[in-house]
């Protein structure tokens, strides 16, 4: 492609402009940010080549992904963004008492307590921790709790939201989990203060969270959590 | 990833487009042609966002003013302006152009309530020749939410238009030059001005004024405009929270340009850092359940160290930090970093933290962790391990580790510390695209091949060149200092040395005593001077306050770039004593006493905003012995420099970054040797009071 080969041009003609050496105290950032452009200049290339050519290969259903996941054996977390269009499989990458930390393949990680969001590390705006109630707490429909965000605000300089909670049970629902349904009790929990209100839902199996929205951050906003395999 | 399916995970994986860039910004008060906060051409009562920093660039007709502006604080803000006036032959023979350099200050003196409006005071081009001087008071008063008034009285330029007499006398003509105009100021008659500005929606404006600046120079004295009304209107576009551009008819003449880049050093352009997670804390299994774990038996076995350094330095090695040295003892662990990416210092402490959690035995339960620089120990960070477990998932987890810590005086090396002997010696270099500016649209581009050489901690060989390939500056003029010429001959410098040694240094970094730190540097130490430098530093880790002391021995070197030392003759013992005081909230201040380049006797003040991502913005001023006559134009030597770190545009973990010394003229008076890695810098970082501000980064 004439294209494909403009933008290996270019990158090689800037990555000479940025240097060279053996001084890897670090990446370069201008590499990356070109070895960024190039990669998406490549991947353009490709989506138009298959859009052009043959029919990609049809996606597979959730039930053929459901299989694929459960003969690997391992817990996997649904993490999808709605408002950033993005979507993946999470696996634990560590479970320590009642907190579990996932990890996406490029390093971001979601660190839940009995699957209530408490941190996230690796999204810019990151989560840094959090006051969270318990699955108990949320079943407790009526009484008001406090709950804190801790952010790296202006300048990196530590930042705090605080909000008052309560939570109402909306009722029993059948939810779909990647092509498998489940009976879940969904929850809702609205936190207000002075300058904002925050909504999150929980859908409860049992004692443990099924499906949930939960708020990240400002930047962020709110991140569905499915989790898959037990 | 744990999951085996890879082409699920290629199609499906979760891109760092997660991080979304931060919410537009609510501008307090919008720039004029001036880079100024105001209308058009008139300034308002407004001010912008704290800490905003913005580079402008306006046109009128033939003339062009590119204006870089900081709000220091929530009232004060500070202007440096390069201002061109195009056929400036038209009427009198002489330069085709004319070039001037201003400096502004406004101050906020009342903020906007719900009756009073907000009030600024401004005085424009304080300091310099007075082409573009004027002193007013503005105040705005916001409507509704779309609709601001501003009403204002000028001196000096915004007072040539529509006078209403000369209410604290008259204005005497600018002498001697370079100075602060203070007798000038608010002199002569006053005009008042006025204006308004609409909202049209989120991205358009509507501005119209009144001007009371009559553009004598410019109309009357120069012919280069057409004044035929004072009024002014036009439409500005926001794109984004970052530019903005405007276009207005300017006195029923003249056509009006001007482009805005509008940035926060304080947010991210990605909104946070980025860069992968850290890896998780490792528990220790308990004592109860397995007391065996930690016994501490394993610091008799003879390969324990080298496998624990190791371990250590493979782990660490992914966030870009270096293992100098590995000490221990059954309880306690002491590592000497050094952090050559990551951009915050509490965040290598905590990555280096998680790492010793891995690595080290069960019985070890204090972690030390001194942040090396130039081989010296800039502090100690002594952490209990079982803080860290306890804490890693609780809320507000870094108040909570910060009050747990301590930072001490880094002390000596162990004696029974593991180097690596990869780290030393070890030969690094570089080849790498420079671009060289001497005012934001002249300079030049090229090449610069630096190499260093780690012959042991604290003793570093290094040394770069410079090749341009392209400049545009004007060919060097010929200095007509009257004073020794160890800085008016930069321009020489720059066009007959070419390729230039710009340095060739061997530098010693010590640690000598608690809280005292020593640097020798010998060799080239800078493009136009040689010698010697030596510098002792008092500082405390915990301490606002620190004190230097230097003293140089420098011979001036050949314009050519060369070794040699046969074009001046000139050498000199310069010397100074120094108080460095952090003020909080990011303020620094600094005062050196002491002799000068030229040999000229006196003081420098220098006050910094800094920001924990590595932005900067600064403002010096030097006073010596020589007189305003003879240092030129200037007066005194004075200027604004800033440094806008990679990290902050990018979102990536870098340290490098841009930075850029701005003077409105440059004389020969109060000048001081450049000498790389001084000691205060490069200590602060890892001292309380670099650490504190975005400790939180600790868990990042």
């Amino acid at each position: 492609m004439r294209l494909s080969g403009r933008v290996a041009t270019a990158a090689a003609v800037l990555a000479l402009l940025v240097g060279c050496g053996n001084d890897k105290s670090g990446p370069n950032p201008m590499v990356s940010a070109i070895g960024a452009m190039a990669k998406q200049g490549v991947a353009k290339v490709k989506a138009k080549k298959a859009e052009g050519g043959q029919p990609a290969t049809k996606a597979a259903t959730p039930a053929e992904l459901r299989g694929q996941l459960e003969a690997a054996g391992k817990p996997v977390l649904l993490v999808s963004s709605k408002t950033l269009g993005q979507t993946g499989f999470l696996g634990i990458s560590d479970a320590k008492g009642d907190v579990v930390t996932w990890r996406t393949p490029d390093g971001a990680t979601f660190s839940q307590r009995n699957g209530v969001l408490i941190q996230t590390r690796g999204l810019g705006a990151d989560l840094m921790s959090a006051q969270a109630p318990s699955v108990g707490q949320l079943m407790q429909p009526g009484t008001s709790y406090q709950r804190i965000y801790y952010f790296l605000g202006d300048d990196d300089q530590g930042t705090r939201r605080t909000y008052d909670c309560k939570t109402t049970i909306v009722g029993k629902e059948s939810i779909d989990v990647l092509g498998r349904s489940f009976g879940a009790t969904h929850v809702t929990e609205l936190c207000e203060r002075p300058l904002g209100k925050v909504t999150n839902d929980y859908w409860i199996e049992g004692s443990s969270i099924r499906q949930s929205r939960q708020w990240v951050s400002g930047a962020i906003g709110y991140i569905d959590f499915q989790r898959v395999i037990d | 990833m744990q999951l085996s399916s890879r082409s699920l995970l290629a199609s499906l994986a979760l891109g760092t487009a997660l991080s979304s860039a931060p919410a537009l910004a609510e501008m307090s008060g919008s720039l004029n042609l001036n880079g100024a906060t105001g209308l058009i051409d008139m300034p308002s009562g407004d001010a912008q966002d704290d800490a905003t920093f913005s580079f402008s660039m306006g046109v009128v007709g033939p003339i062009t003013r590119t204006t870089l502006s900081f709000q220091a604080s929530e009232r004060l803000s500070a202007s440096f302006r390069f201002q061109t006036w195009r056929d400036w032959d038209t009427v009198i023979p002489g330069d085709e152009k004319e070039t001037d350099r201003s400096i502004d200050l406004r101050y906020q003196v009342l903020k906007e309530g719900r009756i009073a409006p907000a009030v600024t005071i401004g005085l424009q081009d304080f300091t310099g020749k007075g082409q573009f001087s004027s002193e007013y008071v503005a105040a705005t008063k916001t409507f509704g939410d779309k609709l601001k008034v501003t009403a204002g009285l000028g001196w000096g330029r915004l007072g040539s238009y529509g006078g209403i007499g000369t209410p604290f006398g008259d204005r005497e003509p600018v002498d001697p030059l370079g100075t602060p105009n203070a007798d000038q100021w608010f002199q002569g008659e006053a005009a008042p001005f006025a204006g308004v500005e609409y909202k049209i929606n989120d991205n358009w404006t509507f501005k119209g004024e009144y001007s009371s600046d009559a553009y004598l120079l410019e109309d009357d004295t120069r012919g280069l405009i057409e004044r035929d009304s004072p009024f002014n209107f036009g439409f500005e576009y926001q794109r984004g929270p970052n530019t903005r551009f405007g276009i207005y008819s300017l006195y029923g003449s003249e056509v009006g340009l001007a482009m805005h880049v509008i940035l926060d050093p304080k947010s991210r352009v990605t909104g946070g850092v980025v860069g992968a997670a850290p890896v998780s804390v490792k528990a220790r299994p308990a004592r109860a359940a397995d007391p065996e774990a930690y016994d501490g038996g394993w610091v008799t076995q003879a390969d324990a160290g080298p496998i624990l350094r190791e371990n250590l330095a493979k782990r660490l090695a992914a966030d870009g930090i270096a293992v100098e040295n590995l000490a221990y003892t059954a309880t306690t662990v002491q590592v000497r970093i050094r952090n050559g990416r990551i951009d915050a210092g509490s965040q290598a402490i905590g990555r280096t933290a998680r790492a010793l959690s891995h690595v080290m035995p069960a019985s070890v339960e204090v972690f030390e962790i001194v942040p090396v620089v130039n081989g010296i120990g800039a502090s100690k960070i002594t952490i209990r391990r079982s803080d860290l477990e306890a804490l890693e998932y609780t809320a507000d987890n870094a108040s909570l580790l910060r009050d747990r810590i301590t930072v001490t005086d880094a002390g000596p090396t162990p004696a029974y510390s593991l180097g690596d002997e990869d780290l030393y010696p070890k030969f690094r270099w570089s080849l790498k695209p420079v671009l060289r500016l001497s005012e934001p649209m002249e300079g030049d581009v090229g090449l610069r091949l630096a190499a260093t050489y780690d012959i042991a901690p604290g003793l570093v060989l290094s040394g770069s060149i410079y090749k341009q390939l392209a400049s545009n500056r004007d060919a060097a003029g010929v200095s007509t200092s009257t004073l020794p010429h160890v800085r008016t001959d930069g321009s020489r410098y720059t066009e007959f040395g070419d390729p230039a040694l710009e340095r060739l240094t061997f530098a010693w970094y010590a640690h000598p005593a608690e809280n005292v730190y020593s640097r020798v540097t010998v060799g080239y130490l800078e493009r136009m001077h040689a010698g010697v430098s030596g510098e002792v530093l008092w500082k405390p880790v915990d301490s606002q306050l620190a004190l230097g002391a230097e003293l140089n021995y420098t011979k001036q070197r050949d314009t050519d770039g060369g070794l040699g030392f046969d074009e001046y003759d000139y050498d000199i013992v310069t010397g100074y004593v120094s108080a460095y005081y952090d003020f909080g909230n990011g303020y620094l201040g600094q005062l050196d006493v002491g002799r000068y380049l030229a040999g000229d006797v006196g003081a420098t003040i220098s006050l910094d905003r800094v920001f924990a991502n590595g932005w900067r913005v600064g403002a010096f001023a030097t006073v010596t012995d020589v007189s305003a006559g003879d240092f030129g134009d200037g007066g005194f030597d004075k200027g604004i420099r800033f440094t806008i770190p990679f990290n902050w545009a990018l979102g990536t973990e870098t340290r490098r970054g841009f930075g850029m010394t701005l003077r409105p003229e440059s004389g020969d008076g109060g000048a001081r040797v450049e000498v790389n890695d001084r000691l205060y810098e490069s200590l602060r970082e890892y001292h309380t009071d670099g650490l504190d501000p975005d400790w939180g980064r600790v868990w990042r």
